[in-house]
């Protein structure tokens, strides 16, 4: 699934180039730049009022709580208009982060990991400015780090620190994570996996199902490499796997359409199953600005919202 | 351009490895880390791919960089002149030495030995000089340095088998190590011409145990000169041979006279069963019943045979393989009959005077029928009389007789036994008054200033044998021979006074004893030299017949001709051939039964082969080296001698211009190209972008 057609601010050349982005060495000033140019292109956006908790309005009928009631669209409209809420409570939101070794494979200068780990930090960022409690997970084979999502200040520095450790691991356990998760997280919330998902899928639809029982809603970016979806290689090499070191000699061009029928296949597998779970699915490459993703994210939450409600 | 050493050309495969590096390189260096193979198969490597090489520069100073090592190593050079015939420095200066001993005989040698003389001659190089030898006893030259270099390149090989074709192997013993010696030595005489090629000495021979090669323990061989032995081999067989042996010694009392011979058989023999006995001189058949013998390989049996009334005059042996050394000619021993003259008047039964002491000291034995005749004072000397004994006084006739006697060649021992029988001799030496007294030494005389190199003493010129000091003398007679200035003193009286004078008269001599050996006179009779004495006189009057030497063929054979003497020689075969007047040597050439007809007289002589050249038992391999001999070990190679020449001519031509040192450099300074390039095609890989890896 591609990204849906970005607003024609974002597609207007404002948008901050990953290898940019990538150069600034703080995770934190990263995620800043990012969130702040998205903001900074929202105001000239004709898309107004996107909040996580904000929903919508909806018209005034006798009977609802006056609380609610947005005086100055009256002002404005001379309409009485609700605001609408999706909880009364702060959001809470788990991010969970794939840093096992095949995310620091990386063609345009940089990693997946940092890509993820910028995209982490731009979302936590921007849900931190909104005053949501953001958590993190990171995971290789195992669980390495976990914060539980808070809201204090100084929560987001612990958060950007963890997410600047470097990758490591063996393998990737998709399922281990999301199934602590489930555990850990009580409260209903938002769950936000990225990860190459270059792993075995068997669990996955099991855990994603466990954490959409445990009332958690849950969105999944998918990041990866350029070189990833079309094998960009010229020469016949020994390929080595990044986790288990294991050696293949392939020649690309003889490989290249298996690998993309493999490849292609296994990635409708993960839609699919995000689809069948009613999980909000991106695939994100490393070449693409944030924006665009923080963008996707927050208006497929919103067609989200507007679908659960209609 | 050629090469000194093209085997080194063969690095020039080494060429592949750079083409092979490059393709391996190819297919295992890179690594491309990936972040999941999940998605991956092994690709089977497609060769033409695999095959393809980059790098092409680099490659090809790697490979040119090799090939100009391994030309280099090939030692190239350019061809600076071509073959001259006339004076090549480094031309082998070659003497190839033929056996044609009589062992070379034996079936298949000689056609083999001259084999390889044609090998040699096919081998010589277009400035080498060759001569060819033959030697056996002697060596001489069938063809020298001189005929070789004057007669055209084309026709030497021809000219040389002519002259191998005239000689055949003769009867001669191999005298080896002359040979040798005088093959170096020929080879070193270069005449003067300056020539710095190899000297070396080709010898084919059978190399038979009996080879003489005693020359060569002293000799200091010349420097460059080297020994090529190539050996011809008889094809294996048994070879046994018949030796004639000595006269068993006169204490050996038989009645009836033997001949010994020893039968040898070889080590390498195959059979052991012989049969020897008589034959005719010409060869035949066995003349009565001959002696089978059994003789095992390697060892000698000896086997008497009685000497039979016919005719024969050899012995051979039957039984073996090679015939050439399996016949000696003998002839039958007869007892020789000399009577000796005893003027003198004692009884042969008084033990003390000179009569009895002769008579017994010249006994009869079956060899030498000796009759010791005594003549009475005033009786006529028999003329038959190989050698007189005067001890008493001749009567007038007697000595006048003598004397005419003495002048035809008789020889005459005069022991006079008092000063009457001294003055008596005076007429016979031709003296009218000889003024003769009694000597009388103080206690005793001894003789003293012997002439060892009288016949009469030769005998005893050994020091073992020379010591006279035992034989006293009491009384002698002190004889004045100034008149007779040829007089010889051959032993004089430790008091100056002559003991042993021979005087010369005419053709005969006279020796005069100072004393005599009776017992009054002297220890003389009763001491050890007395017999011995006697025999040397008998030998020395040519009465006595010396002990023959056993007569090997081509040695020379002294012959008793006078100075205008004709000798007319029939040899065991051909026509009577007569030698110049005056020739006293002969050298027969082959074995057999030789007469010769001197003056009317006939001496009979058998000529055998030398026993020692019937061992054909191959020397050890090692003998020749054993005696110092420079023997080349390795053969020359299989090239031709074009091939040689042009071989030593590239090797100065390559010395001289080394050309492998350019190739030397040339290498380097193509790796040097080759380090930069590599260099910077390595920088410019890694500046290369690639796939990040962490």
């Amino acid at each position: 699934m591609a990204v849906a057609n970005p607003p024609p601010a974002l597609a207007a050349g404002t948008l901050i180039e990953p290898k940019a982005l990538m150069g600034i060495r703080s995770l934190e000033l990263r995620a800043r730049a990012v969130v702040e140019g998205f903001l900074h292109g929202l105001h000239r956006s004709p898309f107004h009022g996107f909040s996580v908790e904000f929903t919508e309005y909806r018209a005034y009928t006798p009977g609802d709580d006056l609380r609610y009631l947005d005086w100055r669209v009256f002002a404005r409209s001379d309409r009485y208009n609700i605001k609408k809420f999706e909880d009364e409570t702060n959001l809470r939101c788990q991010l969970v982060a794939d840093q096992s070794q095949s995310m620091t494979f990386g063609s345009g200068g940089h990693t997946k990991a940092h890509y993820a780990a910028t995209l982490a930090a731009t979302l936590a960022y921007f849900l931190h400015l909104q005053g949501d409690a953001v958590g993190l997970l990171t995971f290789d084979e195992n669980v390495r780090d976990f914060l539980p999502p808070r809201q204090r200040a100084d929560h987001l520095r612990l958060l950007m620190l963890a997410l600047e450790k470097p990758a490591g691991g063996r393998a990737t356990n998709l399922a281990a994570p999301l199934e602590r998760v489930a555990q850990l997280t009580r409260k209903r919330g938002l769950v936000v996996l990225i990860s190459d998902f270059l792993a075995p899928l068997e669990q996955l639809e099991r855990s994603l199902l466990l954490l959409a029982a445990s009332g958690q809603e849950t969105a999944v970016f998918q990041v990866l490499d350029p070189a990833e979806l079309t094998l960009a290689f010229e020469r016949p090499t020994l390929f080595q796997d990044m986790e288990t070191g294991r050696e293949v000699y392939v020649d690309p061009a003889a490989a290249r359409a298996g690998y993309v029928e493999k490849m292609t296949a296994h990635f409708a597998a993960v839609a699919g199953i995000c689809e069948k779970l009613g999980v909000a699915y991106q695939r994100l490459t490393t070449d693409q600005p944030l924006e665009l993703a923080l963008f996707e994210f927050l208006e497929q939450r919103r067609r989200r919202k507007t679908r659960g409600r209609g | 351009m050629s090469f000194l050493t093209p085997l080194f050309l063969l690095g020039g495969l080494a060429l592949a490895l750079p083409v092979i590096f490059h393709l391996i390189r190819r297919t295992t260096r890179e690594r491309t880390v990936f972040s999941s193979l999940m998605f991956l198969l092994p690709t089977p490597p497609r060769l033409t791919k695999r095959s393809r090489l980059e790098h092409w520069l680099l490659l090809l100073l790697r490979c040119l960089a090799l090939a100009l090592l391994a030309l280099g190593f090939a030692r190239p050079f350019f061809k600076e002149t071509t073959i001259n015939d006339a004076a090549v420095p480094g031309a082998a200066r070659r003497i190839v030495l033929v056996d044609t001993s009589a062992s070379m005989r034996r079936a298949g040698l000689w056609a083999e030995a001259r084999a390889r003389v044609d090998l040699e001659l096919r081998a010589i190089g277009p400035g080498d000089q060759m001569a060819v030898f033959a030697f056996a006893r002697e060596s001489r030259p069938l063809l020298s340095f001189g005929d070789w270099t004057a007669t055209p390149p084309d026709a030497r090989a021809a000219l040389v088998n002519a002259k191998l074709a005239e000689v055949s192997p003769g009867w001669g013993a191999t005298n080896l190590g002359a040979a040798l010696i005088g093959a170096a030595e020929a080879l070193i005489d270069t005449e003067g011409q300056t020539l710095t090629g190899p000297r070396e000495i080709v010898l084919v021979s059978d190399l038979a145990s009996g080879s003489h090669t005693e020359g060569l323990q002293g000799y200091e061989w010349p420097k460059g000169v080297t020994l090529r032995v190539e050996t011809v081999a008889a094809k294996a067989g048994t070879n046994a041979s018949v030796q004639l042996l000595a006269d068993p010694t006169d204490g050996d009392r038989q009645t009836a006279a033997t001949v010994r011979v020893r039968v040898r058989n070889a080590a390498d023999a195959k059979r052991e069963q012989f049969s020897v006995g008589w034959v005719p001189a010409a060869g035949g058949a066995f003349m009565g019943v001959p002696v089978e013998t059994y003789v095992p390989p390697g060892q000698s049996r000896i086997v008497t045979l009685p000497v039979p009334a016919g005719p024969a005059q050899a012995i051979a042996l039957r039984g073996d393989d090679e015939d050439f050394d399996n016949t000696v000619f003998v002839i039958p021993p007869v007892a020789q009959k000399i009577s000796v003259a005893y003027v003198g008047s004692e009884s042969a039964d008084d033990a003390r005077q000179p009569f009895y002491f002769l008579r017994r000291a010249l006994p009869t034995t079956p060899r030498l029928a000796l009759a010791v005749t005594p003549v009475p004072t005033g009786a006529g000397v028999p003329a038959d009389a190989a050698v007189v004994v005067v001890t008493d006084a001749l009567s007038a006739g007697q000595a006048t007789a003598l004397r005419e006697q003495v002048l035809a060649g008789k020889t005459v021992l005069a022991a006079p036994k008092n000063v009457a029988a001294a003055v008596a001799l005076a007429p016979l030496l031709g003296l009218a008054t000889w003024p003769v007294e009694e000597g009388r030494p103080k206690g005793y005389a001894m003789l003293a200033e012997i002439d060892f190199k009288h016949p009469l003493f030769v005998a005893f010129a050994d020091p073992r044998f020379s010591d006279f000091s035992k034989i006293h003398v009491w009384k002698y007679r002190r004889l004045d021979f100034s008149a007779r200035p040829e007089a010889r003193v051959l032993a004089k009286f430790d008091n100056g006074d002559p003991a042993i004078v021979e005087v010369p008269v005419g053709k005969g001599r006279v020796v005069v004893l100072a004393t005599g050996w009776n017992t009054e006179d002297s220890q003389l009779a009763v001491s050890s030299k007395f017999v011995p004495l006697l025999y040397a006189l008998l030998e020395w009057s040519g009465a006595l017949a010396a002990p023959g030497a056993p007569q090997a063929v081509e040695e020379n054979l002294a012959l008793s001709a006078g100075p205008n003497e004709a000798v007319v020689v029939t040899g065991p075969t051909g026509p009577a051939t007569t030698l110049a007047a005056g020739t006293n040597r002969f050298t027969p050439l082959q074995p057999g039964i030789y007469r010769f007809e001197i003056g009317g007289r006939t001496e009979v002589q058998a000529v055998n082969l030398d026993p020692v050249e019937a061992r054909t038992t191959p020397l050890p391999a090692d003998e020749l080296e054993r005696l110092g001999a420079p023997v080349a070990r390795t053969k020359p190679s299989a090239v031709s001698p074009i091939g040689q020449e042009m071989a030593l001519q590239g090797a100065e031509a390559e010395g001289r211009q080394k050309l492998w040192r350019w190739f030397v450099v040339a290498t380097l300074l193509f790796l040097l190209g080759e380090s930069l390039l590599a260099g910077r095609a390595a920088r410019r890989s890694v500046t290369a972008p690639a796939p990040l890896a962490p």
